[in-house]
């Protein structure tokens, strides 16, 4: 058992530096002291999630009433159009949004966010069914949607295993900003059967540079991203 | 059997008190939880442990228990899901107490090598319960081992019906003074620390011999507790002294009193008070003399059975007023948490907690080395001191979720300055800096 030279208190064995100053322990005479048990495990506890049975039950059931009935409204009474399928698309959406937050926790963020999508996509398929042709649907509609699925994908990808400093994120949001538009205009010129040039997106994407750039310069100047986090931090 | 689950299923407890408030601070990264833990002789063993926690627990049902809420206040609702199963003791203890996680328990129980250790959420009740549950888990867990235990003190009879006096909120029997003295709050120095990430909780125990700091404190004309109370201002005023500061605030330590000491109740649920021995360097520099003193004069003055009724009579009111039980419990909760934030939190600088000389059954007294007591997870950046003694040997348990050790490191070091042997232990690892 040894002091700390700097506070004069009695330090348990397994202490490597006082707790009180940071003071490493050294005793020269103890070198190779056999270690008893620390008085503190290693091992660190983790908060228990809880599971939210009673609203997922709650909410799944409330859900398919509401579809079932308004399947059965419009099969039975108001039969003029399959109008429907708004609410039962609706429903489904609903419950698709809120699966990883109330039924399964764990679930991957990629994995729930291309569920989200396709339960998007798939609303909108039930819309196109009440208008007069699919062809929105599959030209404009179903690209726009994997265009923004993906790009949410890829920012939760950045986020996560990248880096998660906010001006890592600013970074990420810009550039996705620019990609998503230009790709939104090229899709809008391609159903309209109208290949021109980049109009409002390319105004986007040019600001977007700018911004990026900013970010890559504070990015990869030390000095100057600590001054910028210390001033914006929150 | 089905007459005692329909009889369980009629029973519900009120929350007492204090335990509303707790409660209603409930954050992802905070509970109101506490920890008492025996240090044992020999290793324990987790089966026979886990045996003894089912027998003892049933002589507890206030502990056995499930929080729910009501329209327009939370109560308890007696548990009978599996568990509370004993688990591996962690680094982090302390932590956060989801109401619905841990099969709806609000206590729980860690073993780690020699020690076990009673976490339990504070809506359920103060140290005194939480002590006779860990003595009789303890004493119940040695009996399984094959020695002889008498029922004494905080060890209860397993076997014997429940008082109905072990279950009730005694506040509501003494807050009967006829008027009702105001309480001033003034906010206080704060500590400036920087704050640990999330569910890091850090220890620093000073176990020190208490003939030694009995002898010491004799020599200031004070108690331990007084002395230690005052070990702890003298260190924050220094801390605040030394620190970058624009102006000097009151440091005030809140240390809770047991009621039991002045009204006879057997109540296993919370019984305890708020004092705030204060001192105000804005009148001048005080010298630890003379904050010894000050101590021990607000000491006599306050703790004693006329001012604490009245202090109880004060947080009775608010409970009884007819307009504010009628107010939705989501509302109550919002200006409670305000109001705690606010005004409460920063009418102290630090917790301090004396549970004093534990008495153990004398055929129990071989088998223990020392106890050890948590006030948990501070709710702001501050630090928490608690303090528990047992035959020679007195603990000083501090808790914190800020990095620096600066108070811990002026108090300890001022024990030792009085000649007084200090000990240390740690759970700070230090390989992560």
């Amino acid at each position: 058992m040894s002091y700390c030279v700097n506070c004069g208190v009695k330090l348990e064995d397994s202490l490597e530096r006082c707790p009180l100053c940071n003071t490493p322990v050294i005793n020269p005479n103890e070198i190779t002291h056999t270690r008893s048990v620390p008085p503190f495990p290693k091992e660190k506890g983790q908060v228990e999630v809880v599971k939210r049975k009673d609203l997922a039950i709650l909410l799944s059931v409330s859900l398919t009433t509401t579809s079932l009935v308004c399947a059965l409204l419009n099969l039975l009474v108001f039969s003029g159009s399959l109008w429907s399928l708004y609410v039962i698309g609706a429903c489904l959406l609903i419950w698709v949004l809120t699966f990883p937050a109330v039924v399964y926790i764990k679930m991957p963020i990629y994995i729930s966010l291309l569920c989200d999508g396709l339960a998007i996509a798939l609303y909108q398929y039930m819309i196109s069914f009440n208008t007069a042709s699919h062809d929105w649907f599959f030209g404009l509609a179903l690209p726009i949607t994997a265009l923004f699925t993906a790009a949410a994908i890829l920012f939760a990808f950045l986020y996560r295993k990248v880096s998660s400093s906010f001006l890592m994120t600013g970074l990420y949001f810009f550039l996705e900003l620019a990609m998503v538009c230009v790709g939104l205009e090229l899709l809008i010129e391609h159903y309209f059967q109208d290949p021109g040039h980049l109009t409002w997106s390319a105004i986007v994407l040019a600001i977007c540079t700018v911004i990026v750039i900013l970010l890559v310069t504070i990015l990869s100047r030390s000095r100057l991203r600590n001054a910028v986090r210390r001033r914006l931090h929150f | 059997m089905p007459e005692n689950k329909k009889s369980n299923s009629r029973t519900w407890y009120r929350l007492d008190l204090s335990a509303i408030v707790y409660p209603t601070l409930q954050r992802r990264d905070f509970s109101s939880v506490y920890r008492l833990s025996v240090l044992l002789k020999e290793k324990i063993d987790p089966d026979v442990l886990q045996k003894a926690v089912d027998i003892a627990l049933k002589r507890f049902p206030t502990y056995k228990v499930a929080m729910r809420k009501g329209l327009f206040w939370r109560y308890l609702e007696p548990n009978d899901r599996s568990g509370p199963f004993v688990r591996p003791d962690v680094r982090n203890f302390c932590m956060p107490m989801p109401f619905k996680g841990n099969h709806r328990y609000l206590i729980r129980v860690y073993y780690y090598d020699r020690r076990i250790s009673l976490e339990a959420h504070h809506s359920l009740g103060d140290g005194t319960g939480g002590m006779a549950l860990l003595q009789t888990i303890t004493a119940t867990y040695l009996r399984l081992l094959g020695h002889t235990i008498t029922n004494q003190y905080f060890v209860l009879d397993v076997n014997e019906e429940p008082d109905p006096e072990e279950l009730e909120d005694a506040y509501m029997r003494y807050a009967n003074a006829q008027v009702r003295p105001e309480r001033p709050a003034e906010k206080t120095y704060r500590i400036k620390g920087t704050r640990e990430s999330s569910h890091t909780f850090n220890v620093i125990d000073g176990i020190i011999s208490v003939q030694e700091t009995m002898a010491v404190a004799k020599k200031y004309h004070a108690t331990i507790t007084e002395y230690l109370n005052a070990v702890l201002l003298y260190s924050l005023l220094q801390k605040q002294e030394h620190d970058f500061h624009l102006r000097l605030r009151p440091v005030r330590i809140a240390m809770p009193v047991n009621l039991r000491r002045f009204f006879p109740s057997k109540t296993l649920r919370n019984f305890i008070t708020m004092v705030y021995p204060s001192i105000d360097p804005r009148l001048g520099e005080y010298t630890f003399e003379e904050i010894v003193t000050q101590v021990h004069n607000f000491m006599r003055y306050y703790i004693n059975e006329k001012f604490l009724r009245g202090d109880i009579t004060t947080n009775a009111a608010t409970k009884r007023n007819p307009f504010i039980r009628i107010v939705p419990l989501f509302i109550k909760d919002f200006v409670v948490r305000l109001f705690y934030t606010r005004v409460q939190d920063r009418n102290s600088s630090a917790g301090l907690t004396n549970m004093g000389a534990i008495k153990v059954p004398e055929d129990m007294k071989p088998y223990i080395e020392r106890f050890d007591i948590y006030m948990g997870m501070p709710f702001s950046q501050r630090t928490n001191c608690a303090i528990i003694s047992y035959e020679d040997t007195l603990t000083i348990n501090f808790a914190s979720c800020i990095i620096e050790a600066d108070v811990e490191r002026r108090f300890f070091r001022k024990l030792v300055e009085d000649g007084i042997h200090v000990t240390i232990e740690s759970n700070r690892n230090f390989e992560e800096e």
